[in-house]
């Protein structure tokens, strides 16, 4: 043989083709909308980064994430991984792995050193949370999304160590996370909520009010027994809250509606008639009469595939799109935002967010994404209520309008006293607030970094 | 930087190949593979290469010491002073941390660990440049003569990451010349190809399904959980290992380099002996040769040889007492074997002998997965029945999913395609066209296949699903 074989040509050809495509391509994405995320940014070349190796790792990442045709590449890896597989019964087990920004800087920095005097540089709001308007999908849709939206420089930190592990089961064209009991971060969360009590005595009704994830609900057939019952997980909690706090039996609410449309199928959030059945149960809580569903005006946006399907990319998913049905409040309002300390008006059922690929839960509240907000309603019955929340609250929050003059909204990531210079109480203080609702999704419950912003926002 | 990522693959080699072969003069070529070399160290562990250097230079002064005193007392006490200094530095390196926890423990104070992180590719390199002067020291080889070509030899990014431990004397006359045939460089991307597959689609495959159990709370671990889990990281180690050695012999061969094997199919062995020289060889081979022959190797104190080379196998791997544990476990076996045992393997059916390593290997990469020994035995526990349950929905369901993967993975832990394509070719024998085909067509064709998933997946894992099933 006097020339090259036929593979060792194949070899160099892809290899450098590949290397000088991507040299050419000049114009890098900086994310993703296959999956929802930001991409890995170029690094930027320091003594110290070139010196600890960072500048070669990050580099790498960079190079990767930018590949040529990469959103074709995966979709064609998760093509050949799906042949592979023996059984075509419909059911799928997706494992995720994240790596978790800390999720809000301010606050962790806060945690470890404290009596700090210097004053902080206050966020941009351009930079900390992307305008509606702008490129960049703010997508707040529950922890998994932070590090696209949190602050833009994140402290340095040890590889590996804020991973966290998801499990989804895809049954049927729904994609449920499952639920993986966890004790401490239980009682953390009911640590918590017991210190906010303690600090705010009686002058506040704090209400703890946790609606299960779908994982719950959905008939996961012969595998029922790989998910932990979130209903024994509820009873926990009750138990290890203080009797002076209302717990909200969203649980029950909830059961009873189960075979209704009150969860997506491929995002981990309820849906808006979730939400409501929620409201319901708040109301309940309180002794008051919910106002009927009929009294609302609805507006359906098609074709949603939420956060189960960015992050599993699941072709059964993709198949089966939501539908996002909106409940248009009827009571008059206006619904303030302030990023950093800059109010900016907002509709709390934005349309905007319904447009095109962008995330379809965004719609609510206009992402909720604010450092915190306050609605202001033509009820004037002084009424004010706060609610702390996650993305979870921003598909109930407006069914709370005909029963509040003010409803104060606090995003338990994007919080910053900070920025506010008051803590929760202080806040609540300031405002005239009456009663204090935390509203989280199961999964930030259980998961102790979080419930660390949620402390932090106390003292 | 590491073979199987895409700045490598798409940038560096590329590159590296245009300039080596574009320079038509030995020493410009040399210069190429040393300066390309430093840059792929420095891409990984930009400070730490002037320990490299270092130790390099110091060898460098040494041999030729050595080599002009040689047989009187200047050349012992240079030879011990050298190897001493770079065990030393080693040692620093890869042992300080460890050794003043144990001390601490022992003594129960407080001395604070020394925050150094372990430079690629030393525990490799270090090897390297011992068998070196030790050979030059026996006379084995001629020192050499010059500075860069010695660090040619240390440096050389086939082997510097992860071995192949490469020995002086079995390259010194390619550092010198050495001839790129088509065929030498086709075979090479061939052997690249296959690593690349190895590590790729294998390896990181069984790595991302093997975290599901190992390392979780072992409280809630079933019985076939521990087994599927200990299973996939059996495979995940070798694939990723012999996939790199692979890479490195591929690499050297396109550069007109031959390294020496460095596994031999080792889960098809049927004793712990047998699977020691096809496992990780050229280590093996580095004990053998430099500590457990010069001791006396089984003529006098067998035991003792055997147990200071297990002790330091297990050393080597890492510095953790789990790693001494593995070493040591293997001792036993192999003392076992060599007492006694290896007649009663000789004498049951191969299946039996088979099966006793296939364990024997299981277990003791529990020791080496769990640098806690209590999650060890605690694993070991639920293997053998501790356990809360005996099998769960997820353990049967990740089987069933990966059954197909899991077969590929079995298979290619033994010879079985290589000998079935030997075969097919026997049976050709008559018909050139037809073993033209299977050479010049289909094998290519399937290296090109790997190739382009080999890179499909390393872009496709770059997002965050790792694992992706269906059941």
């Amino acid at each position: 043989m006097k020339r090259l074989r036929i593979d060792a040509i194949a070899f160099i050809a892809i290899l450098a083709g590949l290397g000088i495509a991507n040299l050419l391509n000049v114009n890098k994405p900086a994310v993703s909308t296959l999956e929802n995320r930001m991409l890995k940014a170029k690094p930027e070349l320091t003594w110290s980064s070139l010196s600890s190796g960072d500048y070669f790792r990050d580099f790498e990442d960079y190079y990767s994430d930018t590949f040529i045709n990469r959103d074709n590449i995966v979709k064609l890896c998760r093509d050949i991984k799906d042949s592979l597989s023996l059984n075509r019964e419909g059911v799928t087990l997706v494992v995720t792995r994240e790596q978790n920004e800390p999720i809000n800087d301010d606050t962790t920095r806060d945690r470890t050193s404290e009596n700090q005097t210097v004053p902080r540089t206050t966020p941009e709001p351009s930079e900390e949370h992307s305008a509606p308007d702008g490129e960049t999908p703010a997508t707040q849709s529950g922890r998994e999304t932070v590090q696209a939206t949190a602050t833009p420089t994140p402290t340095p930190r040890q590889f590996g160590d804020d991973e966290t592990v998801a499990y989804y089961l895809i049954v049927d064209g729904k994609a449920v996370q499952l639920f993986k009991f966890n004790r401490e971060g239980m009682d953390y969360y009911a640590e918590v909520l017991n210190k906010y009590h303690e600090v705010l005595g009686d002058k506040v009704t704090i209400y703890s009010m946790i609606p299960p994830t779908n994982s719950e609900f959905v008939k996961l057939r012969k595998y029922a027994d790989i998910t932990d019952s979130q209903n024994d997980a509820m009873d926990y909690l009750r138990s290890k809250l203080d009797p002076g706090i209302v717990t909200v039996d969203v649980y029950d609410e909830l059961n009873r509606h189960k075979d209704e449309y009150i969860y997506f199928k491929t995002d981990h959030h309820w849906t808006a008639l979730g939400a409501y059945y929620g409201y319901c149960a708040f109301m309940e809580a309180t002794s008051r009469e919910p106002v009927p569903l009929s009294r609302y005006d609805t507006v359906k946006v098609e074709g949603y595939l939420g956060s189960s399907y960015t992050k599993t990319l699941n072709k059964e998913l993709e198949k089966n799109p939501d539908t996002v049905c909106l409940y248009l409040p009827f009571t008059g309002y206006e619904y303030t935002m302030y990023y950093g300390n800059e109010p900016k008006t907002a509709d709390l059922i934005d349309m905007s967010y319904a447009e095109g690929s962008k995330d379809k839960y965004l719609i609510f509240m206009s992402t909720g994404g604010a450092t915190w907000s306050v609605i202001k309603t033509n009820v004037h019955n002084g009424k004010k209520i706060l609610v702390m929340k996650d993305s979870f609250g921003n598909a109930l929050v407006p069914f709370l309008l005909p029963h509040y003059e003010e409803i104060y909204v606090v995003d338990a990531r994007f919080y910053s006293k900070n920025v506010t210079g008051m803590t929760i109480p202080e806040f609540i203080e300031e405002h005239g607030i009456q009663e204090l609702v935390f509203l989280f999704y199961m999964e930030d419950v259980n998961w102790t970094k979080f419930m660390n912003n949620v402390e932090s926002h106390l003292y | 930087m590491v073979f199987s990522s895409l700045v490598f693959l798409c940038i560096f080699l590329p590159v590296n190949l245009f300039l080596y072969f574009i320079s038509k003069n030995k020493t410009w070529r040399n210069w190429v593979l040393i300066i390309s070399s430093l840059v792929f160290y420095a891409w990984g562990e930009p400070v730490w290469i002037t320990a490299m250097i270092f130790s390099t230079l110091l060898s460098y002064i040494s041999a030729l010491i050595i080599e002009k005193f040689r047989g009187t007392g200047t050349a012992k006490v240079f030879l011990v002073l050298s190897v001493a200094v770079n065990l030393l530095i080693l040692g620093t390196f890869k042992y300080s941390g460890f050794i003043i926890e144990n001390i601490n423990a022992l003594l129960g104070i407080g001395l604070r660990k020394p925050e150094i992180s372990l430079p690629i590719g030393i525990s490799f390199y270090s090897f390297q440049i011992i068998s070196y002067i030790v050979d030059v020291y026996r006379g084995e080889v001629e020192a050499q003569k010059s500075f860069t070509k010695l660090l040619l030899f240390v440096s050389l990014f086939h082997q510097l990451v992860a071995g192949p431990i490469v020995r002086y004397s079995d390259i010194a006359a390619q550092i010198e010349d050495r001839k790129v045939t088509p065929e030498g460089f086709s075979e090479g991307v061939s052997r690249f190809i296959i690593g690349l597959g190895k590590k790729v689609l294998i390896a990181n495959t069984a790595g991302e399904l093997a975290v599901n159990f190992l390392g979780t709370d072992y409280e809630k671990l079933p019985v076939t959980g521990a087994w599927l889990g200990i299973l996939l990281y059996a495979f995940q180690i070798y694939f990723d290992f012999s996939g790199y050695s692979d890479m490195a012999i591929g690499l050297g061969r396109m550069y007109g380099f031959t390294y020496k094997e460095n596994f031999d199919y080792p889960y098809i062995s049927k004793s712990a002996t047998e699977f020691w020289r096809r496992w990780h060889i050229s280590l093996s081979s580095f004990f053998r040769d430099y500590v457990y022959i010069p001791l006396g190797g089984n003529r006098r104190h067998l035991a003792r040889n055997l147990l200071i080379v297990w002790f330091l196998t297990g050393l080597w791997h890492g510095a953790s007492w789990n790693f001494i544990i593995w070493g040591i476990y293997y001792f036993v076996l192999i003392y076992a074997e060599k007492l006694f045992f290896r007649k009663v393997l000789e004498r049951i059916p191969r299946v039996f002998s088979h099966l006793y390593l296939i364990l024997a290997v299981l277990v003791g990469w529990v020791f080496f997965y769990h640098t806690d020994i209590s999650q060890a035995l605690r694993f070991l526990g639920v293997m053998f029945g501790n356990a809360s349950a005996f099998t769960s929905s997820e353990v049967s369901l990740t089987f069933r999913s990966n059954a197909i993967f899991l077969i590929i993975a079995a298979v290619a832990s033994t010879p079985l395609a290589k000998k079935a394509f030997e075969a097919i070719k026997k049976s050709f024998q008559g018909n050139r066209a037809r073993v033209a085909f299977l050479d010049n067509v289909f094998r290519p064709a399937v290296n090109i296949l790997i190739l382009v998933l080999s890179l499909a997946f390393l872009v496709g894992q770059s997002y965050n699903p790792f694992l992706y099933f269906r059941f």
